[in-house]
């Protein structure tokens, strides 16, 4: 009798961030692709353990000719990785203001995913000397030096340059000049030959910020700085490619987020593909303890993680132990606390226009026991005006489907079909109105389910309508008053589709940025209903509301 | 055992010692002279020109350091403007034809505060090798600091009472325990002790005895230095009894802390107990996070399936004997294995 070989076709997604690595294993199964298993580790942990928890995970549901050799199927599997650069790239900057040409410098750089680990400016108090001490000390890979109008010879931004020249020793890292375009000869001839590289102005003028070509510039040096290799491996890279290719893909205008241990990238996809990303070198969690009055902040902000103190405890332990797991209630409500508060300090930069799709990654928002938890993170950090479908990359496979070539990323998306997302549901929020006034009136219309009364929403209220994943619902939205979606209103009734997910359909009037009582007994009553009214269970045809 | 320091020389220092030679932690490794205040120094009224042209007769560059009587600038007439005293030249303003120069100071030391040979001379850093150990932990605040490591605490929970800091303390580094208050720091910094290796700290403490100290040094009231580490982690968090049974065998050693870095250096010393992720049944655990935190106990074994915590996270677990008796389940990414101090 001859024994028919059992082929197994599979790829392994690789996500090795600082501090957690992450992996899927996509296999052909009745002819489709889909994620078959998935695993999350620190990783310092290693690649055979994770390699060991992936085989655990398909042993149990793999042909019982392959289980013997799984892990060799692994091994030996085709794999698509992304990693986090494996330290950062650290900048120093020296401009004329630091309101005009210092705020646009460190934008751009911040942009661009570098570390300002110093920052001078004319107007910063320091005196010369200080500045110079500053500077010299400075250890950096790159210098940015910003300052005058275009057509403008700025004495001040021809200081700026000295100031670097004097501080720099020769071969000490790229200079970028970023100032007035009619001293960027003389200010190159400052520095040894081939050191310094003049760009756009980000401020040509006073009225107008284009920080676009030296973000770009920053950008390219970074990854030659922190990475010898490909650097679409690296997952600053990756990510946005594969939320471009996404939006493109789909047509919608998606805006994705990826919160890290150490940094958080944040890319914004229009329909035709064009990407914006922006890193934030320190927007990770680890960041959180690094922010002036933060812990007050994801105190007030949680309700239910304990004292100042305590929180300030645990944000200083999300910096130095990233890789460890939130063990009691409250310090996983301080560390969601904390992945808002990053989340909004990355959504700063308003998004024009409404979003169609908020994707959220990285182990704090995808890795959250509760979907509402991560719906709720996405919602009261970035506040998507609008009507906007929710969703993670749960299985972490945006980065490393990214780092495949440009004509294979939409394939590898269309592979993985439903399994490359886990929608949460869609929400409408709003902003304006008085509180205690209705915000506005949504009629929902479910096919196949019972008819609903009209929703009426109180400025200050969150309220669930269940909607589980793969339905769809027609929505009308009535705003009153000052309300508003973001976009301007042409007529009284808005109407809209939304789609299902794990919470549903989430109306959310709780203003743009959220109102909180002062009181801290009535705070954490607002903010317990509003948890709640996320967490529970939909019942069929009930809605929720706090 | 040995470990290599690197020491960072500022952009102008110039080493002052040689690769092979041996050095203390108040040895000079390298000096130099800061830029003080910028002055202005007319260049194109002496030479004659007009502001814009005298730009052209300049024979330095921004950034180079000028001794004292070095020429400035030059015309073809040999009319020259030279520095009166050493100096950085910064640059030139055309508008006003004057050159921008920042006189150098008084020599400045470079010390590298550690104990160690020289092993290499590179543009930016000195590298040294230190005969001892090195000991890192998650946080620190503080200046580099050396002195004689005294163990203050009797077990490896206790927290580091004001009352514990005497006279015996002063110019020592007081091993402490789970938790020191702003008082304690406070007293420590007045009776001269050197440094303060610690357990863990409140973080809030940490961070007011750092304005307090700011505040004292903005008026002129704080003289030397003073370096606080943290080897397990922030809030009241104990001693791994392992780590605490190394300190307690070296009392007396000499050791060099660096505060901010979290760094400290115990020379002639054994290693520290390694420690280990992903620890084995059996082994010997540290927990990192509450409600655990600075815990030790022991491995009893790793749960074959995924776990949901209190926190609802799921993930590995692993069952503990902590040495307070209770046996729990903790998030295996929360513990590391620690070795027990067996002596030397």
């Amino acid at each position: 009798m001859s024994v028919t070989p059992v082929r197994a076709e599979m790829a392994l997604l690789l996500d090795v961030g600082s501090a957690w690595a992450k992996a899927g294993v996509i296999g052909r199964v009745r002819g489709r692709w889909r994620l078959v298993a998935h695993a999350a580790q620190p990783t310092a942990w290693g690649a055979t353990v994770l390699r060991e928890a992936l085989v655990d995970q398909l042993a149990a549901s793999a042909d019982a000719r392959l289980v013997d050799r799984l892990d060799q199927l692994i091994a030996n599997a085709n794999r698509l990785e992304c990693h986090t650069a494996r330290r950062p790239a650290r900048v120093a900057i020296v401009a004329v203001s630091r309101e005009l040409s210092g705020s646009a410098a460190r934008r751009a750089a911040e942009a661009a995913g570098w570390q300002i680990v110093e920052m001078v400016t004319f107007d910063d108090g320091r005196t010369l000397a200080e500045r110079l001490g500053t500077l010299q000390a400075a250890e950096v890979d790159a210098w940015l030096i910003a300052g005058g109008f275009d057509g403008a010879r700025s004495p001040r931004a021809m200081e700026a340059a000295a100031l670097v020249a004097s501080s720099r020793r020769a071969g000490g890292g790229p200079v970028i000049w970023a100032g007035s375009s009619v001293l960027a000869d003389e200010v190159i001839r400052l520095f040894e030959p081939g050191s310094a590289i003049s760009v756009a102005n980000p401020r040509p003028d006073a009225r107008r910020e284009e920080p676009a070509a030296l973000r770009d510039h920053l950008a390219r040096l970074l990854r030659e700085v922190v990475s010898a290799e490909d650097d679409t491996h690296l997952s600053t890279v990756a990510f946005p490619r594969a939320v471009g290719a996404l939006a493109s893909a789909t047509g919608l205008r998606i805006l994705g987020v990826d919160l890290g241990a150490g940094s958080a990238t944040r890319a914004l996809a229009e329909p035709d593909g064009r990407v914006a990303s922006r890193v934030h070198a320190r927007g990770g969690m680890a960041g959180v303890a690094l922010t002036p009055g933060a812990a007050a902040r994801v105190a007030r902000l949680a309700g239910d993680a304990g004292e100042e103190a305590t929180v300030a405890d645990l944000l200083q332990t999300l910096r130095a132990r990233p890789s460890t797991l939130p063990h009691t209630p409250e310090e996983l409500s301080a560390t969601q606390a904390a992945a808002r508060l990053q989340l909004a300090v990355i959504a700063e930069e308003s998004v024009a226009g409404s979003l169609d799709l908020l994707v959220g990654a990285g182990r704090a928002i995808a890795g959250a026991p509760h979907p509402s938890q991560a719906a709720r993170m996405l919602l009261d950090g970035v506040r998507p005006l609008g009507v906007t479908q929710l969703a993670i990359d749960a299985a972490a496979v945006l980065g490393p489907l990214g780092s495949l070539p440009d004509e294979e990323i939409r394939e590898g998306l269309s592979l993985l079909g439903d399994d490359l997302l886990v929608p949460l549901g869609t929400a409408v929020v709003c902003r304006g109105g008085e509180p205690g006034r209705v915000a506005m009136r949504v009629t929902v219309h479910r096919p196949g389910w019972p008819a609903l009364a009209p929703i009426e929403l109180r400025s200050g209220q969150l309220q669930v309508v269940p909607l589980p994943r793969g339905q769809e619902a027609e929505i009308t939205i009535e705003l009153f008053g000052s309300v508003s979606l973001g976009a301007p209103r042409r007529s009284p009734r808005i109407r809209a589709s939304a789609t299902g997910g794990s919470v549903g359909l989430i109306l959310d009037a709780r203003g743009v940025p959220i109102g909180l009582p002062k009181r801290g007994d009535d705070r954490r009553e607002v903010l317990a209903g509003w948890r709640d009214t996320l967490r529970r269970e939909p019942a069929i045809g009930a809605e929720r509301v706090a | 055992m040995s470990v290599i320091h690197r020491v960072n020389i500022p952009v102008g220092g110039r080493p002052t010692v040689g690769v092979g030679h041996a050095v203390e932690p108040s040895d000079v490794l390298a000096e130099r002279r800061s830029p003080g205040d910028g002055v202005d120094l007319p260049v194109a009224l002496p030479l004659r020109r007009s502001a814009r042209d005298g730009a052209a007769c300049l024979v330095v560059q921004a950034g180079d350091l000028l001794d004292a009587g070095a020429v400035i600038a030059q015309d073809e007439r040999g009319r020259q403007v030279r520095a009166a005293q050493a100096c950085m030249f910064l640059g030139y303003d055309d508008a006003d034809g004057s050159a921008m120069i920042a006189p150098l100071g008084p020599s400045e030391p470079v010390l590298g505060h550690v104990r160690g040979e020289v092993v290499g001379i590179e543009p930016d850093a000195i590298e040294l090798r230190v005969a001892g150990a090195l000991v890192t932990g998650v946080g620190g605040s503080g200046n580099a600091v050396h002195g004689e490591l005294r163990v203050a605490v009797h077990e490896p929970g206790d927290e580091l009472r004001a009352s514990a800091i005497d006279i015996g303390a002063t110019g020592r580094i007081v091993v402490g325990g789970s938790r020191a208050s702003a008082e304690t720091l406070t007293r420590a910094r007045a009776m001269g002790v050197a440094g303060i290796v610690l357990g863990g700290i409140l973080d809030k403490e940490l961070r007011d005895f750092e304005a307090t100290q700011q505040r004292r040094r903005e008026i002129g009231g704080v003289r030397g230095d003073f370096a606080v580490i943290l080897l397990e982690g922030y809030g009241k968090v104990g001693f791994d009894p392992g780590l605490f049974g190394w300190f307690r065998a070296h009392e007396g050693r000499m050791a060099s802390l660096f505060g901010a870095d979290a760094r400290l250096y115990v020379y002639d010393a054994v290693p520290p107990p390694a420690r280990r992720v992903l620890p084995r049944p059996g082994d010997r655990v540290v927990a990192h996070r509450r409600p655990h935190a600075g815990q030790g106990g022991e491995l009893v074994r790793v749960l074959d399936r995924l776990h949901a915590f209190g926190s609802g996270v799921v993930g590995r677990a692993a069952l503990v004997r902590f040495e307070n008796g209770q046996t729990t389940v903790v998030p295996l990414a929360n513990l590391e294995a620690t070795q027990p101090f067996t002596g030397e």
